[in-house]
């Protein structure tokens, strides 16, 4: 048989591909339960590292079933809230927001529509909130945790899709980025950002203590990846200031003894 | 026969190993081999991919015509890859790995290594000389992955496969051993030592 005929060659490469793509949807959509669970412990497992219960690798170590199980006895409620801090809607205690989700939430947030933002309070007072937004090769999403006061950064996770390895995938990588974060202050009243990512971080006293508490040092060959950051927490952040700014109220003598050293 | 089948499997894991003789697949094996574990996934999944890329091919080799053939082969060996990914993020054991490992996986369709003995060898031999060729292809990266991955792994972090092997004694984690330059290093050393073994390697 002639191979090199014209018609043979069209009706010969048509059906490898429709074959091979029946067969990838086939795969895809029978594995699809599983790597759905797998990716819900992550969530679950990042959303936990952020609040300080454990490091990502312990999560990873004790397996999907006990990662699952630690956030059930640890959550206390979660809930939804629109950009004006009213609770509109109670979660099921068992749902995370998947990256995906987020991302439907992250077009609402940045257009004109009504986003839903969900909110994760566990049993010891901590609030985690998600952030998410584009970084350069994909999207970067992560969790941040706040003390009770609503202000404080407990700690954070972050995670990506596609970022450069051993540059931006360093929010994700490196845990001492993400300690960064740990014990800065949200600035939930100001118009400027709520934080900043940049080079060198916080202007420093000459005894070395931070003069700016909303400050980051960016990752160094990674400026893509840390505005892209820097954008994801300021959106979401900014989205979920009126929610917090409301509990901030029972503390304010801590807020007013901060300014007066800082001057 | 017999003696080609075994040359067909020998050849490439020593003689004529893809990394440190025909210098492919450099990209990935300093990408990789940052731990024992991540290297051992990504040697197995290469030779998953060559093995079963290359005997598909060769069962249709008499049939796919000649001025697509690159093209069919890419869309069996893109075929192959994305099974493999699927795969591994489908069990927990490995769901974690094919995350830390993320663009290579994906990028073993790049690997020069898979097309290369598909083009070279698959097309033009029957489907089982084509197969053992196909893995032995693999395992020969897959050995250089793990060798330099120990080094790196021993070096670095002071593990192996995760367990404390240097750091209860004191050892401090060098890391330079961590970044990709170390791994070159290393893969330079690894091709001296093969070529003082392997005279005819030498160039005049």
């Amino acid at each position: 048989m002639n191979t090199n005929n014209n018609i043979y060659t069209v009706v010969y490469t048509s059906v490898i591909v429709v074959v091979v793509a029946a067969l990838l949807a086939f795969v895809s959509q029978s594995l699809k339960s599983r790597q759905q669970a797998n990716e819900k412990a992550d969530t679950i497992s990042q959303m936990l590292t952020a609040a300080g219960f454990g490091t990502k690798a312990e999560f990873q170590k004790i397996g999907n079933a006990a990662v699952l199980d630690k956030y059930a006895q640890e959550i206390a409620e979660a809930f939804i809230v629109n950009p004006e801090g009213e609770k509109v809607a109670d979660l099921p205690l068992d749902e995370v927001y998947s990256p995906s989700q987020l991302k439907a939430q992250n077009y609402k947030l940045k257009g004109s529509d009504v986003p839903e933002l969900p909110v994760f309070v566990f049993k010891n007072g901590l609030t985690v909130v998600p952030v998410y937004g584009a970084g350069l090769w994909g999207p970067v999403w992560g969790y941040v945790a706040f003390e009770e006061d609503g202000v404080t950064i407990k700690g954070a996770y972050f995670d990506h899709e596609s970022e450069t390895a051993g540059l931006g995938a360093r929010i994700k990588d490196d845990p001492a980025f993400q300690a960064e974060f740990q014990g800065e202050n949200a600035d939930w009243e100001a118009d400027v950002k709520v934080f900043e990512i940049v080079k060198g971080g916080s202007p420093k006293n000459a005894d070395g203590s931070e003069i700016m508490d909303n400050r980051i040092d960016a990752i160094t060959g990674a400026t893509m990846t840390s505005i892209g950051l820097e954008n994801a927490i300021q959106t979401w952040l900014k989205g979920y200031s009126k929610y917090f700014s409301s509990k901030e109220q029972p503390a304010p003598a801590e807020e007013a003894a901060e300014e007066v050293t800082e001057e | 026969m017999n003696a080609k089948l075994k040359e067909t499997i020998l050849n490439p894991i020593f003689k004529g190993n893809p990394i440190t003789v025909l210098v492919l697949g450099i990209c990935s094996s300093l990408a990789v081999t940052v731990t024992l574990k991540g290297a051992l996934v990504m040697a197995l999944s290469v030779i998953v991919v060559c093995g079963i890329s290359s005997l598909i091919l060769s069962m249709l080799r008499n049939t796919i015509p000649g001025r697509v053939r690159i093209i069919v082969q890419l869309v069996v060996v893109a075929m192959m890859v994305i099974l493999v990914d699927q795969i591994l993020k489908s069990f927990e054991a490995t769901y974690a790995i094919d995350k830390q490992l993320s663009v290579y996986i994906g990028l073993i369709i790049t690997n020069c290594i898979v097309m290369g003995r598909i083009e070279a060898f698959a097309l033009g031999n029957k489907p089982w000389p084509s197969f053992l060729d196909g893995v032995s292809n693999g395992a020969g990266y897959g050995l250089i992955l793990l060798i330099v991955a120990f080094f790196r792994e021993l070096l670095g972090s002071g593990t192996l496969f995760g367990v404390d092997v240097l750091n209860w004694m004191g050892y401090v984690p060098n890391n330079l051993v961590i970044l990709p330059p170390f791994a070159l290093i290393l893969l330079g050393c690894i091709v001296w030592v093969q070529r003082s073994i392997q005279k005819d390697l030498q160039e005049k």
